[in-house]
């Protein structure tokens, strides 16, 4: 074999076999998401007539029911695509939201039934669970870690953080 | 056959005893040069068939003693170069200069460590070589890193494997047996090896037996033996300064930055030697620091190392040499997954720990004497008798808790070496060995092995026979005893293309202390010993061919098969508590595998412009079955290297491609993080020589390539290093 053939023989080879990488970063959030990402861990028994649980997150904590109805755009049409089925353990979850700080990033169960955007929604849905502390999206980007602990067997009506007038 | 060279044995032990007092046998001087003057180091001058050679220092000089008078048939030769042969007559004194013409695809001249006696020619079973001026060339800075580069070896996070043999056990075993200069140095409790025991500028010729060498070698060569040739002390005064500095490069990605400074290494080492003809001695001190390449990866590391020689009389040496070495290092245990660190968002961290592992340090100390005598009681008939002490000390500390181990082992051999006639050579010995540790995980055992072992060469017609086998017996805390019969047999046959070799043998390894009493913890489960363990057993045979080609390559192969029985692997099991009747998972090390080990290893290095430009191909295919884990199918280096002649000084360039297929398995799957990638690393060097100082550049992993070899432990970044060597 002649010299030429060879070196180019060898050259092709360590490029062809050294075109990777190797170990990539692995971004807990998909790449691209501008958003959170986190896991959400299940406890207890989901009720029988649980039609979804999904997340919400408002830049200020509510104060009232009127707030409540206020959500971020991000939110619309509502109820947003629910968490990842079945409910039991646990299951990574993103959530798009645009870039900026939540005062309440909650766990919201529901049953099945069609929003009224009105006061009767109370109805509708329970507190399935809150992230303890502050959400921040950086712009264009993605904050993972924030996990949430959804309780099924101590779902929590909202009039129990927030003054409402509504059944039930 | 056998008591034929039974006989030959007994007469050729008596009759040096009558000769002996006749006369003490006559001198032969001389050097060893290449054809433009330089001295040639480490090149062996011998008298073919007989207990007679000698290597040469680094003047190139050889003394052999003592030679009967008369004509003497020499033979000279060194790794690189084309053998020469001489007759001399002999009366008192005679001298023979060598000069070898530069020949890169001659095959290595001198097997020292398949048959534990030097002998001139090809043995039955593969043998890789690394000489002292292929490891300065790579400039690496500890022996590990040598190994790692010769040809179907792998070293995973310090564990040996040839031809995949060891896998990788967290430093609880080895199926490869370490020696220095001929004697074990596999730690007395762990039964692993102490890499940077020894600094690796003393290092003159590492050779790799690659299969079963347990018929001479006992327990730990199951897969392969390693021989460290630490450097020979000269005549005259020697003195030697060898400075390295390098830079490790930042993460390649912004997300796995966990530091705002650029990580440094450096070491220094210096060794001083002066001798006669009769005697000399050296001595060698050096320390390292290495900021590391991840988080909690700093290392700090201290050396200090002798050997001297003995001519006590004409016919009878004695060799002495040491090591101590202290090491602290910080240890990043596993790399972070997510939520276990400032995880920045990912789902692993490979540059930085687990939090609760921050703090986390190793203090090791290690440490070994041995002494080597060896009587050349005729050209017929030599024996030698050794004795050495290994110790280890380690201090685990962790956050969770501290741990300790001191072992100690403990060695003696007694062997003879007969050539009844230069067509035969017979060698017999018996070799005992004691271990003991202290540890809080381990506990306070002893292990004894003792073994005996006998093996003949044979010349018939134009092939060599060599067959041999050898028995151990085992305890451990002086109970009972198991006894293994490990025998080999091979041969070499030089035929019309070339030279044919085939071998088949038994290898074994007993279990190591740290095997049988481990308790501890590991990946969240409660690791409890398992006193029954039995030892692994073996049996491995080869076939290899070597041609050369067209004058400008050499093409080796071999086809190689283990079956093993009894490999003793970690096992999650389900333990029952019979007070609380609860379930628990843990580990524990059982003889579960039966495996298979087969593959090809082959090795093409071409030389189209002798003595300037070389290249290596060297691929080994493995399959096992069950698939077993840590063992890359595919295993693959090229090398080469250039170095055009120079008229003031000389300077080369060279480079390194290894390439390793992504293993198929790990141990515990499910249990730890199971990324894992093929290795790609390209390591490239340069260097200018002008006597006495050499300067070394080299780059390693140069593409900045990540991977890891073992779970959860990032390989060494891209490295840029300067090493300068200053001899006189």
């Amino acid at each position: 074999m002649s010299l030429r053939p060879a070196a180019v023989l060898v050259a092709a080879l360590a490029a062809a076999l050294a075109c990777d990488a190797g170990l990539e970063p692995e971004p807990v959030c998909a790449r691209g998401l501008v958003g959170v990402c986190g896991t959400a861990h299940y406890t207890g028994t989901p009720p029988a007539e649980t039609e979804a649980v999904f997340v919400v997150a408002f830049h200020t904590y509510p104060q009232s029911c009127a707030d409540l109805l206020a959500l971020p755009p991000n939110f619309q049409p509502f109820p947003p695509p629910p968490l990842p089925r079945p409910y039991a353990d646990s299951a990574a979850y993103s959530v798009p939201l645009t870039a900026g700080r939540y005062e309440w990033f909650v766990a919201v169960w529901k049953k099945p039934g069609t929003p009224t955007f009105t006061t009767n929604d109370t109805s509708l849905f329970r507190v399935a669970g809150q992230y303890p502390g502050v959400v921040t999206v950086p712009a264009g980007g993605a904050i993972s870690g924030i996990d949430i602990v959804v309780a099924f067997d101590s779902l929590r009506p909202v009039t129990d953080f927030v003054t409402c007038t509504a059944a039930r | 056959m056998h008591r034929r060279a039974l006989i030959g044995l007994v007469l050729t032990a008596l009759l040096p005893a009558a000769a002996g007092g006749q006369t003490a046998g006559g001198v032969v001087r001389g050097e060893v040069r290449d054809p433009r003057g330089a001295p040639i180091r480490g090149a062996v001058v011998g008298v073919p068939g007989t207990t007679l050679y000698a290597f040469t220092d680094a003047a190139g000089r050889y003394r052999l003693a003592p030679v009967a008078p008369g004509a003497i048939h020499l033979r000279a030769a060194a790794i690189g170069y084309a053998p020469a042969s001489a007759t001399v007559t002999l009366a008192d004194s005679a001298g023979a200069d060598f000069t070898l013409e530069p020949s890169p695809l001659e095959l290595p001249p001198l097997d020292v460590v398949s048959s534990k006696v030097p002998q001139f020619g090809e043995p039955a079973t593969s043998v890789a070589q690394l000489t002292e001026q292929e490891i300065a060339r790579r400039a690496v800075n500890t022996v590990d890193e040598a190994v790692d580069k010769a040809a179907g070896v792998q070293i995973l996070n310090g564990q040996i494997n040839i031809r995949g043999s060891t896998g990788y056990v967290q430093g609880l075993n080895s199926r490869v047996l370490l020696l220095v200069d001929g004697v074990p140095m596999n730690q007395g409790d762990r039964g692993g090896i102490n890499w940077d025991l020894l600094p690796v500028d003393q290092i003159e010729r590492v050779d790799i037996l690659k299969g079963a060498g347990s018929s001479l070698y006992g327990s730990a060569a199951f897969g392969g033996v390693v021989n460290l040739t630490t450097r020979d002390v000269a005549t005259g005064f020697h003195a030697r300064v060898r400075a390295t500095g390098g830079a490790y490069a930042d993460p390649p990605h912004p997300e796995w930055r966990f530091r705002n400074t650029t990580g440094l290494e450096g070491g220094v080492d210096l060794s001083g030697s002066y001798g006669t003809e009769t005697a000399g001695g050296r001595v060698a001190v050096g320390a390292r620091h290495s900021d590391g390449y991840r988080e909690q990866d700093e290392r700090d590391h201290w050396q200090l190392a002798g050997k001297g020689r003995w001519q006590m009389t004409p016919r009878t040496r004695l060799d002495v040499s040491g090591a101590w070495a202290v090491d602290r290092y910080q240890v990043p245990l596993s790399w972070c997954r997510r939520g276990e660190c400032a995880d920045s968002g990912q789902v692993y961290q490979p540059f930085k720990v687990d939090t609760t592992e921050l703090g986390a340090r190793t203090d090791s100390r290690k440490g070994y004497v041995s002494a080597q005598l060896r009587t050349v009681a005729s050209e017929r008939f030599a024996w030698q008798a050794r004795g050495s002490w290994l110790r280890t000390h380690f201090i685990d500390y962790r956050r969770s808790a501290t741990e300790f181990g001191v072992a100690n082992r403990f060695g003696v051999e007694v062997r003879a070496e007969a050539h009844p006639d230069a067509a035969r050579t017979v060698l017999v010995g018996g070799e005992g060995t004691f271990s003991d540790v202290q540890s809080d995980i381990f506990g306070t055992h002893t292990q004894s092995e003792l073994g005996a072992y006998g093996e003949s060469g044979q010349q018939i017609g134009r092939a060599h026979v060599t067959a041999g086998a050898r028995l151990d017996y085992l305890a451990v805390d002086a109970g009972s005893m198991t006894a293994v019969v490990s025998p080999r047999i091979g041969g070499t046959l030089p035929l019309a293309g070339g030279t044919l070799r085939a071998s088949v043998g038994r290898g074994f390894r007993a279990p190591t202390m740290a095997e049988r009493f481990v308790h501890t913890f590991a990946l969240g489960f409660e690791v409890i010993p398992n006193p029954n363990l039995r030892p692994e057993t073996g049996w491995s045979a080869e076939l290899g061919h070597t041609t050369p080609v067209l004058g400008a390559a050499r093409i080796d192969a071999a086809l190689f098969w283990t079956e093993a029985r009894e490999l003793i692997e970690p096992q999650l099991i389900l333990v029952v508590d019979t007070v609380t009747m609860d379930t628990t998972a843990k580990i524990q090390l059982q003889n579960v595998t039966r495996a298979r080990i087969a593959g090809l290893d082959a090795t093409v290095l071409v030389a189209p412009i002798p003595d300037h430009l070389t290249a290596m191909l060297a691929y080994t295919y493995l399959a096992t079955r069950p698939i077993l884990a840590f063992r890359p199918t595919h295993l693959l280096t090229l090398s080469a290297d250039y170095a055009p002649a120079g008229s003031s000084g000389a300077w080369g360039v060279g480079a390194d491609f290894r390439y390793a297929s992504r293993p198929r398995r790990i141990e515990l799957e499910g249990f730890v993080d199971e990324r894992r990638v093929a290795v790609k690393v390209l390591d490239v060097r340069a260097a200018w020589t002008h006597r006495p100082v050499e300067l070394r550049l080299l780059v390693a992993n140069a593409l900045n390539y990540m991977y890891n070899l073992v779970p959860e432990t990032l390989e060494r970044v891209r490295t840029i290093s300067i090493t300068a060597v200053w001899s006189y």
